[in-house]
């Protein structure tokens, strides 16, 4: 990794063209500025999911559900450390940052924040709101799960390439995550004395996850793809979204 | 925040006309901060006429060499490469951060894989270090590299290269493509460009039997034979990517001037992002820089707004600003002009920040 002068090209064409950076050095500052953003919102929601979901372990029916919410929060936090660590390599005090935000504090359950952050750390909006038990909580998780999938999926093709290589190793555990969602609920659903609460938590949930995506256009979305850092539309990722839940609900008889 | 350790040159020897190899040796307390990874690199940190340069080598070495080499091509105007290839002596101290970079996979003994390598000029450097270590640490895997210069002179390692296939017979293979002189094979003149690797899959290399593939050099070189290899059936995840990192990107100097004594209550601050500028009249108490240029609707980039992750930075080109907290940037960075806009509070009666510098 030393240099040629000669040979090189301007790094918006190398982006543009599906080039990777590799080091904190090669990234011009708006590329770095919008690099640490994305990170900063991935770790934020990951930090304030896992301290949501903690609360909720207790409250598990058996030792096996226990078991999953526990993995689930250990995971999201392991995911989370990892990116911070790329954080790192571009200057950010990592251990500060662990702890500069209250994770667990949520706003009122009837609040309407829509996609707006909110407070002053990065987590996607929806995880603001609190849950109420584990029939709730495991709701959310089959919601959130899709979304952190399909976003994840995108995220792993950006073009800052030692991040993007966490992002795909994280995937396979977080769609695991989803999985274990779509277990508890199918657990949730035998009750037939559940269905009311869960058709509740869905129209609760579903919109707030939905709006997580964030809008149809957006000019910060145009700068990410400029520099490589997304490529599919937050519409077109919400579709997919839509349309891998409704086909989760009519498995499960909740179309 | 970044630890620098000193590293003492213990042997500086000439690989080709521009470029030298140099032996580094950490101190015993430091061996374990500098047991690298193969195709790793350092940064190194040095003092230029009051400036402070950062500038980042990959290590050409073996892990099972046991020592710390790093190679330095000289780069025309390149203040740090220059004065290496020139200045730099054994009994010499540099100062280096640890290893950094993820320019590798991990290597099992069981494996019997073909990994596949292209090279561009001094890109060699982590490639080098790549075919040592997989050599040594997988017996049954082999490794084809595919290796660019403009002329025969300018081919570094090529002697070790050739050491190289000597000792692994049969599981190390290279192909020397230059730029500037004719060959046997006509295949193996010119740039590796498309055109050239498809032509090289078709006879030379079977790529169906790759399975992963490394890529160091400049960036149009890159892209190309990435995109070839894709379209040659290789997954993202196959590709790893070294991009030359040393040209500075960035504009270095900046001249700052008080451009008065800051006695009003108010300032006017001149904001640019992604080339779009903004004149802001804020208050020099009660709202931060970031906090002015979002409330102007400029899309300022920002995370935890506690001076901890750095993604609000920008450059002071004018003026003066108070920067209440910092827990990320470096002395070098603020001397350079840097600052965390979302701890930042104007002092004189203008200031212009820049996102884009």
């Amino acid at each position: 990794m030393t240099s040629d002068a000669a040979d090189t090209m301007p790094l918006e064409a190398y982006l543009a063209q599906g080039g990777k950076l590799t080091t904190p050095e090669n990234a011009p500052p708006r590329y770095r500025g919008e690099l640490l953003r994305l990170m900063a919102t991935f770790i934020d929601s990951e930090l304030a999911g896992a301290a949501g979901f903690a609360e909720i372990i207790n409250q598990g029916p058996g030792i096996k559900e226990r078991i999953a919410a526990s993995r689930i929060v250990l995971e999201k936090l392991d995911h989370a450390e990892r990116v911070l660590a790329v954080m790192g390599e571009f200057g950010a005090d990592i251990s500060r940052y662990a702890n500069h935000h209250p994770w667990a504090e949520r706003v009122a359950r009837d609040s309407d924040l829509g996609a707006a952050r909110h407070g002053a750390d990065m987590r996607l909006a929806v995880l603001h709101y609190p849950l109420q038990g584990w029939l709730d909580a495991v709701v959310m998780n089959v919601l959130m799960g899709h979304a952190v999938v399909i976003q994840l999926d995108e995220f792993t093709r950006l073009s800052y390439q030692p991040l993007g290589e966490i992002f795909r190793a994280i995937l396979p555990r977080e769609r695991r995550h989803k999985e274990l969602g779509e277990e508890g609920l199918r657990k949730l659903l035998e009750d037939a004395g559940n269905r009311p609460l869960v058709a509740a938590a869905l129209a609760y949930w579903r919109p707030r996850v939905a709006a997580s995506f964030g809008s149809g256009s957006s000019a910060h979305f145009e700068t990410q793809r400029k520099f490589g850092l997304r490529h599919t539309g937050n519409a077109e990722l919400a579709a997919a979204w839509e349309r891998q839940v409704d086909d989760v609900l009519r498995s499960a008889g909740m179309a | 925040m970044a630890r620098f350790f000193p590293l003492e040159v213990a042997d500086i020897r000439r690989e080709t006309r521009d470029a030298v190899v140099v032996t580094l040796a950490p101190r015993a307390e430091d061996r374990a901060a500098f047991d690298f990874t193969q195709g790793q690199y350092l940064t190194f940190r040095r003092d230029f006429e009051g400036e402070e340069l950062r500038r980042s080598y990959s290590i050409c070495a073996g892990k099972d060499e046991g020592v710390l080499k790093v190679g330095i091509k000289r780069v025309d105007g390149g203040a740090f490469s220059t004065w290496a290839n020139e200045g730099l002596k054994p009994g010499d101290v540099l100062e280096a951060m640890p290893p950094m970079g993820a320019f590798h996979v991990p290597l099992k003994p069981e494996e019997v894989r073909h990994y596949l390598g292209f090279a561009g000029g001094s890109g060699i450097t982590p490639v080098l270090s790549l075919i040592k270590t997989t050599l040594a640490r997988e017996p049954k895997s082999r490794f084809t590299l595919v290796y660019g210069n403009r002329s025969i002179n300018s081919i570094m390692f090529r002697e070790e290269l050739e050491d190289i296939k000597n000792t692994h017979l049969g599981r190390f293979n290279v192909v020397h493509v230059l730029e500037s002189e004719a060959q046997d094979v006509e295949l193996f003149s010119g740039r590796i460009d498309a055109e050239k690797c498809a032509r090289l899959f078709k006879g030379w290399i079977n790529i169906a039997a790759i399975d992963m593939a490394f890529i160091c050099g400049p960036e149009p070189m890159m892209l190309a034979i990435a995109a070839a290899l894709r379209e040659h059936g290789l997954r993202d995840d196959q590709i790893k990517f070294e991009l030359f990192a040393s040209a500075p990107r960035r504009a270095r100097h900046v001249v700052r001037t008080a451009n008065d004594s800051g006695k009003a209550a108010t300032c006017t601050a001149t904001v640019t992002l992604d080339g779009m500028t903004r004149v802001i009249e804020m208050a020099k108490t009660g709202q931060t820089i970031l906090e002015a240029a979002l409330g102007a609707s400029l899309d300022a980039p920002y995370a935890c707004k506690a001076g901890v992750c750095s993604t609000c930075r920008a450059m002071v080109v004018e003026g003066e600003v108070e920067m209440e907290t910092n827990h990320a940037l470096e002395d070098y960075e603020v001397r350079q002009g840097y600052v965390l806009t979302c701890q930042c509070y104007p002092l004189s009666d203008r200031v212009v920040v820049t996102y884009d510098q």
